[in-house]
């Protein structure tokens, strides 16, 4: 469960959060939207502290994160997270993208690490790259191989920062089909996304973010169909 | 012009073994250096204020000062501050090993910052320590980019190597003078110095392509 309770992020004089306050809980899908600039990707950053919050606290199941005591590596290792632009280890083959944080992190055995390793390469369909260099990967594969590299950690919640937004436009439904098959198996998601109808055929919740503000959060069925807020009718007019 | 290199004949072996003297003292300069060059560049890119300023004043202090007057400094000046009679050797590793630090600290520094943040960022969420983020994900692609500078830097230093024949360490460079001034010619133990050192060179430059073409496997 996460718990987000009054999150502000200031940088500099610019207040790119607001006040943003949400429960999400176990096995949750949680579909973070809204225009460009709301600070949907700051909040999820938040959410692992890659941005420790100017005030307001995080809670992760009934660990207080946001408390300067935490260790911010016991915080992450139980969440993944999946860029907009994938950020593999250049240098590493696919196989070992997977296997390094296990064996360093968790210092699991290599060869637990390899088996573990070569069923989620397996899981996302690219089996047959497991010694091939990213640079050699087209978009959607990387992607994949990022999902499988945060699986390899076995975290509880998985976070997704627009996923989708640096493919070319045949390569994004072999990532979402990736990520639906994670949905099937009850992990707990939180996804910033473009991706609408994705976003409304996944997820339990929709957050629409406007200008650093939580303005409305729904089932999507809802949401799309009767929001609330002028932002938010504004909003799907103009890409729907 | 008359040139005879028959009379350079007795005196090529005592030459040649200035060439393993060399080596030694640019060899372990160049790993003082990088060890060195690198805490430096990790002093510099923390927020540390401490720390960073040190490694601002040690680079700013070497690399704004003659090398051959850190090196008198060092040779000349110790003994008569601290009584310790302080090698040749010792004095000629200590002046370039601190004083490479200072420049391989600047182009590592260089190289870490030029690495996508995205890297970093990476490794943070995947809950990797800062230390292991360091040696097994930046470091790695940094040296890549900065090889070439990097071999620069040694290569610079192995020539340079020679003006330790001011406080009369036996090397390639001192030797040579020393067959000079026995033979009254200069041209040729000078000539042949000047080989020997190109050689060097062009053997490391030929090391360096090697390992920047075994780094770029993976493009």
């Amino acid at each position: 469960m996460i718990k987000a309770a009054g999150i502000t992020k200031n940088f500099g004089k610019n207040s790119v959060l607001k006040n943003v306050s949400t429960t999400i809980n176990r096995g949750e899908v949680v579909a973070v939207i809204g225009p460009s600039g709301s600070g949907k990707s700051t909040f999820l950053r938040c959410l692992n502290l890659l941005e420790q919050p100017t005030s307001g606290e995080i809670w992760i199941n009934d660990q207080a994160i946001t408390d300067r005591k935490t260790n911010k590596l016991e915080v992450r290792k139980q969440i993944g997270m999946v860029f907009q632009h994938f950020h593999l280890f250049p240098h590493m083959t696919v196989l070992e993208n997977v296997t390094y944080a296990p064996k360093k992190v968790k210092k699991m055995k290599s060869i637990d690490a390899e088996a573990k390793a070569k069923g989620l390469i397996a899981k996302v369909g690219l089996s047959d790259k497991m010694n091939t260099y990213p640079s050699r990967l087209s978009g959607g594969q990387k992607q994949r191989v990022a999902i499988a590299r945060a699986l390899a950690m076995e975290p509880e919640i998985m976070l997704f920062d627009e996923p989708t937004s640096a493919l070319d436009p045949e390569m994004v439904k072999e990532v979402l089909d990736v990520m639906k098959d994670l949905v099937d198996t009850g992990m707990t998601m939180v996804i910033v996304t473009h991706e609408m109808n994705f976003a409304r055929e996944v997820a339990d919740r929709i957050l629409f973010l406007d200008d650093g503000k939580l303005m409305e959060e729904g089932d999507p069925g809802t949401f799309f169909s009767q929001p609330k807020t002028d932002r938010a009718k504004d909003f799907l007019a103009k890409i729907l | 012009m008359n040139l005879d290199f028959s009379q350079l004949v007795p005196y090529i072996p005592f030459i040649l073994e200035g060439i393993w003297a060399t080596l030694k003292l640019a060899g372990i300069s160049i790993i003082i250096g990088f060890i060195l060059g690198t805490l430096l560049a990790l002093c510099k890119i923390t927020k540390l204020p401490l720390l960073k300023g040190f490694a601002d004043a040690y680079t700013s202090m070497f690399r704004g000062t003659p090398l051959i007057l850190q090196l008198m400094i060092i040779y000349f000046a110790i003994p008569q501050l601290t009584g310790y009679d302080i090698s040749a050797f010792l004095s000629a590793v200590l002046a370039f090993g601190l004083n490479s630090a200072a420049y391989v600290s600047e182009i590592i520094r260089a190289g870490i910052l030029a690495v996508d943040r995205g890297q970093t960022e990476a490794a943070e969420a995947l809950g990797v320590p800062y230390k292991q983020m360091m040696i097994n994900i930046i470091l790695p692609q940094a040296l890549k980019n900065i090889l070439p500078a990097l071999m620069n830097e040694f290569i610079t230093l192995t020539k340079e190597s020679a003006i330790v024949s001011v406080i009369s360490y036996m090397d390639l460079m001192r030797r040579a003078q020393i067959v000079g001034s026995e033979l009254y010619r200069n041209f040729e133990p000078l000539l042949f110095a000047g080989l020997i050192y190109w050689v060097m060179v062009f053997i490391l430059t030929q090391i360096g392509r090697l390992i920047e073409r075994r780094l770029r496997h993976s493009d």
